[in-house]
């Protein structure tokens, strides 16, 4: 097989001779294995300029391999090791370390860095350099350190057991699925669970939130711009669906994706291209398309605000996440979970609540879900300064709630009736 | 076209290719024909972007010209109508001169790339 590399200015460290022949492999093939490896790979020579970029290390740093090749490493990687003392320097092979990047596009990735060294004969001093984005780790490493983070899903009762059995398999298909739910009941959640369960998990996650931009901004962020196509684009941009290259892009309230930009959606799902604002060609599109809202999507069909069309082919696979109301047995559950989690947080000696806070508590209908049930556990745990939550540590609405007459139940939740998947 | 103060972060004699590791600066003033009125060395204490960006608007500074920049304080210093010309990768004084001389855009990379010959 001919090397795609081979053409390249980074193929002619094919025609080095610690290359030409590595372990019985012709180097061509080793490059072109490199190029398939799933993290990224520089070949650095002894001035520690770059002879070779992987594939996976141009999509990493936005620099092709052309661009790159016979460049000061530091400066086309820049990462922070760089600046403060190249690993590669010190000689010899270097322990694992994390640091971070800027990419070419202004963005700051957390990265591990290994250093090899290869002794190729005399005088010939090769450097390895492997760079594994890290950022999913980080994240989940700040979201278990961090008490205020947004945490896991959680659930005992028969609804969230059955919607967390269906998440793994779901994570499998290429298909997007629709995620419904109220506001705060956990539809974020629920994408990135889908995500990381899915070969796509090493791929990046990008949640395009729709709602606060305006028009322009809406149709530059998803499909990207060519330079010149605003005033302000004084370059050319990719839109989420194209950096987020095989990973996964999640709109996070689908009804307010204006029309034109549903009808550009639906064409990027027919043709798999997303066109960028102000292009003529269109670049193709490998992520996974995610979506969700808090309304109805029929009630949005029959308003005019979705389109029915996309609607089924967004709908095919739908999760519903029941309102806290609906859980049984959750809500005493999470409340004991996070009285746990936010005393610990706020070094607080609370342990439970008094009967009477606790039964407040379940006769609450939690109209903000579990966003607000943790609000609400956080508030009480900051004020106790006792062992027990009292109904004096409540916030005044969840309190004052069961003196109030009767408030009717909110309607029927969007999406009940089809809140299964296919 | 007025005069301007040009900020170039270093690494050692290049373009520093993080704005927010910078430590040591250049500052050039251009007069209005574009010509060196003067250059000074500015080491700071530390590295810090938001130290920075107060830094370049506390000395009046026009244009910057860095490596990498995150998307954060590019869009900062540009609000503050601070030219930013970022992928810059090579030597200062060539940015510099380039610069002066109106041909230096963001992303030039200005280093001889080695013949590839580590031997």
């Amino acid at each position: 097989m001919t090397p795609k590399n081979a053409l390249s200015p980074a193929g002619e460290a094919v025609g080095q001779p610690w290359l030409r022949d590595l372990a019985g492999l012709p180097g061509s093939a080793f490059l072109d294995a490199l190029d398939r490896f799933p993290v990224g790979v520089l070949i650095l020579d002894k001035s520690r300029r770059i002879r070779f970029m992987n594939r996976r290390l141009e999509s990493l740093t936005g620099f092709l391999r052309q661009e790159a090749y016979g460049l000061p490493c530091g400066h086309v990687l820049r990462s922070a090791a760089c600046v403060r003392g190249c690993p590669a320097a010190a000689g010899g092979d270097s322990p694992s370390l994390d640091t971070d990047l800027i990419t070419r596009g202004r963005r700051k990735v957390p990265v591990r860095l290994s250093v090899l060294e290869m002794d190729a004969g005399p005088g010939q001093v090769f450097h390895l350099e492997m760079v594994e984005d890290i950022s999913r780790l980080k994240e989940a490493e700040k979201r278990l350190a961090a008490p205020y983070g947004t945490g896991a899903l959680l659930g005992r009762s028969r609804e969230m057991e059955r919607l967390l059995g269906l998440i793994p398999v779901l994570a499998q298909s290429d298909a997007p699925v629709l995620i419904t739910g109220e506001t705060g009941s956990g539809k974020d959640l629920v994408a990135e669970a889908l995500h990381n369960a899915s070969p796509r998990s090493r791929e990046p996650f990008l949640r395009v939130n729709v709602s606060p931009m305006p028009e322009p901004l809406i149709e530059s962020e998803l499909f990207g711009h060519k330079q010149g196509s605003y005033p302000w684009a004084d370059s050319d941009k990719p839109g989420a669906f194209t950096a987020a290259g095989r990973g996964t892009v999640y709109l996070a309230e689908i009804g307010d994706l204006p029309e034109p930009q549903q009808a550009k959606l639906l064409g990027l799902m027919d043709r798999g291209l997303a066109i960028p604002v102000g292009g003529s060609e269109g670049v193709k599109v490998a992520a996974r398309i995610l979506v969700a809202t808090n309304r109805d999507p029929e009630e949005l069909v029959r308003q005019g605000r979705l389109r029915e069309d996309l609607l089924r082919r967004l709908g095919a696979m739908r999760l519903h996440l029941p309102a806290l109301r609906e859980r049984q047995g959750d809500v005493e559950f999470l409340l004991r979970h996070f009285l746990g989690t936010y005393a610990a947080a706020l070094h607080k000696e609370v342990t439970g609540y008094a009967p009477k806070a606790l039964r407040l508590l379940l006769d609450y209908p939690w109209p903000g879900n579990v966003r607000e049930l943790k609000n609400v556990v956080e508030y009480a745990v900051m004020v106790c300064s006792g062992k027990l939550v009292l109904p004096v540590h409540l916030p005044q609405h969840v309190a004052q709630h069961a003196a109030r007459p009767a408030a009717p139940r909110p309607a029927k939740t969007p999406g009940r009736s089809r809140r299964s998947a296919p | 076209m007025s005069a301007r103060t040009l900020l170039v972060p270093l690494l050692r004699d290049n373009v520093a290719p993080r704005f927010d590791l910078a430590v040591e600066l250049l500052l050039v003033g251009l007069d209005e024909e574009h010509q060196e009125t003067g250059r000074q060395n500015v080491m700071l204490a530390h590295s810090s972007a938001d130290e920075l960006c107060d830094f370049i608007l506390r000395q009046g500074v026009s244009a910057v010209i860095v490596g990498g920049i995150t998307e954060e304080y590019y869009h900062y210093l540009r609000w503050k109508r601070v030219e930013v010309l970022d992928g810059v990768m090579g030597p200062a004084d060539l940015a510099v001169t380039l610069f002066a001389q109106g041909r230096l855009a963001p992303g030039d990379i200005l280093f001889a790339r080695s013949d590839g010959h580590a031997a």
